[in-house]
């Protein structure tokens, strides 16, 4: 071999060399940004542990108040079940234990949260099928609970009794909706701050009539301003005013028909770029849904006579006192076109 | 082997077979049977002043409660300095020994630990109820004692809605000889071949323990729990206290 041969090959073995370097470069700035050990899931089974966001609000039976038991602090309802079944199936899928550790904040902060990767996911009641600029970045697994939407409760008879007849009698009514949305207009209406129900006003309702309340027992017991009406959940405004505050009543239709002004379905969220875990939580849902077991979770939560301190005492979930607000309030209620 | 511990060991365990009361250990059996009752009267104090604060714990109408780790531990150094005429708060003021003291300090410490573990829960704004009841606190209270010192410390009863304050035969044993006993002192016994003291002290059902405890029978409580029937003044259980005697 001539010495330009020679030369030719120590020329590209060194090109080599440097595009070779060049690759690693570009390989360690993109583990930079995104470390490539693991994708989400991978990272979930390394530590062993999901962090699981549950609003601190209650949501009654999805989410009820966290107290305490003779093995200290406990959550429970049905979402907590849920986290639990998907521990339960992170644990098969990882090969070891994967401890949940809950992380109980205000409904807003759970999408703060997530979008800081402080937990994997939430679930707390959340309607996959609300359209609003603050959701964006987030993902939504397949529905757990179907056939939610907004309802609205009032405690004063007269009141549920004007909205029907003016829906009745309005010149929409063969616009249902519409003739809905307009039976609402002089109502001082009451939602939870950056909930599903704050959203729809947002889009859908004259915000001078509109509240916000921090959570739903400050719209219960809001005096000033004194609301008329609260829009929420419908599963869950119907648990509340079976069980909780009976002197409210649901606004329903002759025959009992909710009155609605959306449906929703919940399901668990998570960031969008973690396809990985939205399709392993959805495998998980869809194994619940098919082995009957998750309409059977629903009726004990959602049917049944029960107290939840003894269910939050047998099978709740701990959390330790710093994963939580160290003095939950409630909070207050506050026109929302106020500064 | 070194024959100084053989003999004194021999001492002990004569002393055992011909009064019944003296067993081998650092805690001479009185100083540990004196012990034992302080720790159920201390663990009982904190129920007491956890009952007393139930209606203020449980406003739903009030945030931030007042009930915080420093303010339980005054109440329960007060309670306890009634009950007992012994004064926590002041090192010199009594004769207790250093392990006694040093026993209930622990116990003090983990009630503590307990109230502020719960500051989370008891100062929740708009939620009633929160089982933090004295039954809860005295569970948690014990368990936390119980995993700092070598000393059992646990509340049983013949039908505990916690499995885990199940009694054992011992307990099970005195808890029958106590129902329907007029006299409501502790029951204290050394057992384990000298190895360990044993003490219950009885806990009686007041009134304010008949809302979920009381009548009717099976009716559920707040808690979700049958109501057991019981009447003002029922055997409700004990604080059991197990103090190991022997050198380890």
């Amino acid at each position: 071999m001539g010495a330009e041969a020679m030369m030719t090959i120590r020329i590209l073995i060194i090109a080599a060399a440097l595009v070779s370097q060049g690759c690693g470069l570009i390989i360690d700035a993109v583990q930079f940004i995104r470390p490539m050990a693991a994708d989400e899931l991978e990272s979930i089974c390394a530590r062993k542990t999901l962090h699981a966001g549950i609003a601190a609000e209650p949501l009654r039976p999805f989410v009820f108040p966290a107290i305490f038991t003779d093995e200290g602090l406990r959550i429970t309802g049905l979402d907590v079940d849920l986290v639990r079944e998907i521990s339960r199936a992170l644990s098969e899928r990882c090969g070891v234990s994967v401890n949940v550790i809950v992380h109980l904040v205000h409904f807003p902060s759970l999408f703060v949260e997530l979008s800081e990767q402080k937990i994997d996911l939430f679930v707390s009641a959340v309607a996959s099928n609300v359209p609003s600029p603050t959701r964006a970045g987030f993902a939504y697994s397949i529905p757990y609970f179907y056939g939610g939407g907004l309802a609205i409760i009032t405690q004063r008879p007269e009141i549920a009794d004007r909205i029907r007849e003016r829906v009745r009698a309005g010149p929409d009514h063969a616009n249902h909706l519409a003739a809905q949305k307009a039976a609402l207009y002089d109502f001082l209406i009451a939602v939870q701050k950056g909930s599903g129900s704050h959203r729809y006003a947002e889009a859908q309702l004259h915000m001078d009539r509109v509240v916000l309340c921090d959570s739903l027992p400050a719209a219960f017991e809001s005096e000033d301003p004194s609301i008329d009406i609260i829009l929420g959940k419908l599963p869950v405004l119907q648990h509340m005013v079976s069980r909780v505050r009976k002197n409210w009543q649901l606004v329903t239709f002759e025959g009992g028909k909710p009155f609605l002004l959306t449906s929703e379905n919940y399901s668990v969220v998570m960031a969008e770029e973690n396809y990985r875990l939205r399709w392993f939580v959805n495998d998980v849902l869809f194994e619940l849904e098919q082995s009957g077991r998750l309409a059977k979770m629903r009726r004990r939560w959602l049917e049944d006579d029960y107290a939840y301190p003894r269910r939050a005492a047998a099978e709740g979930l701990s959390f330790a006192p710093d994963n939580m607000p160290r003095q939950h309030d409630q909070g207050t209620c506050r026109a929302a076109t106020a500064r | 082997m070194n024959p100084i511990p053989s003999i004194l060991l021999s001492i002990s365990f004569g002393g055992l077979l011909l009064a019944g009361t003296i067993a081998y250990a650092d805690m001479p059996v009185l100083e540990a049977q004196e012990t034992a009752r302080l720790l159920a009267l201390l663990l009982d104090s904190g129920r007491e002043v956890v009952k007393r604060n139930q209606e203020l714990i449980d406003n739903p109408r009030k945030g931030h409660k007042g009930f915080t780790p420093d303010e339980f531990e005054r109440q329960l150094v007060e309670e306890f300095h009634r009950r007992s005429d012994i004064d926590l708060a002041n090192n010199s003021s009594t004769a207790l020994s250093t392990n006694t003291r040093k026993l209930l300090n622990v116990l003090v410490q983990a009630g503590k630990a307990v109230v502020s573990d719960a500051q989370a829960v008891i100062n929740q704004r708009g939620v009633g109820y929160k089982n933090f009841v004295p039954a809860t606190f005295g569970s948690q209270a014990a368990w936390r004692f119980s995993a700092k010192s070598e000393v059992r410390l646990k509340q049983t009863t013949l039908n505990p809605r916690n499995v885990k304050n199940q009694p054992d035969a011992y307990e099970e044993q005195v808890l029958r000889s106590l129902i329907g006993r007029s006299d409501r002192s502790a029951i204290s016994d050394v057992v384990d071949n000298g190895g360990a003291l044993r003490l219950l002290t009885p806990i009686y059902y007041s009134k304010d323990c008949l809302q979920c405890h009381g009548q009717p029978v099976g009716e559920l409580d707040i808690s979700g729990y049958p109501k057991e029937g019981a009447l003002e003044g029922d055997l409700a259980g004990a604080i059991s206290v197990r103090i190991p005697l022997r050198e380890k």
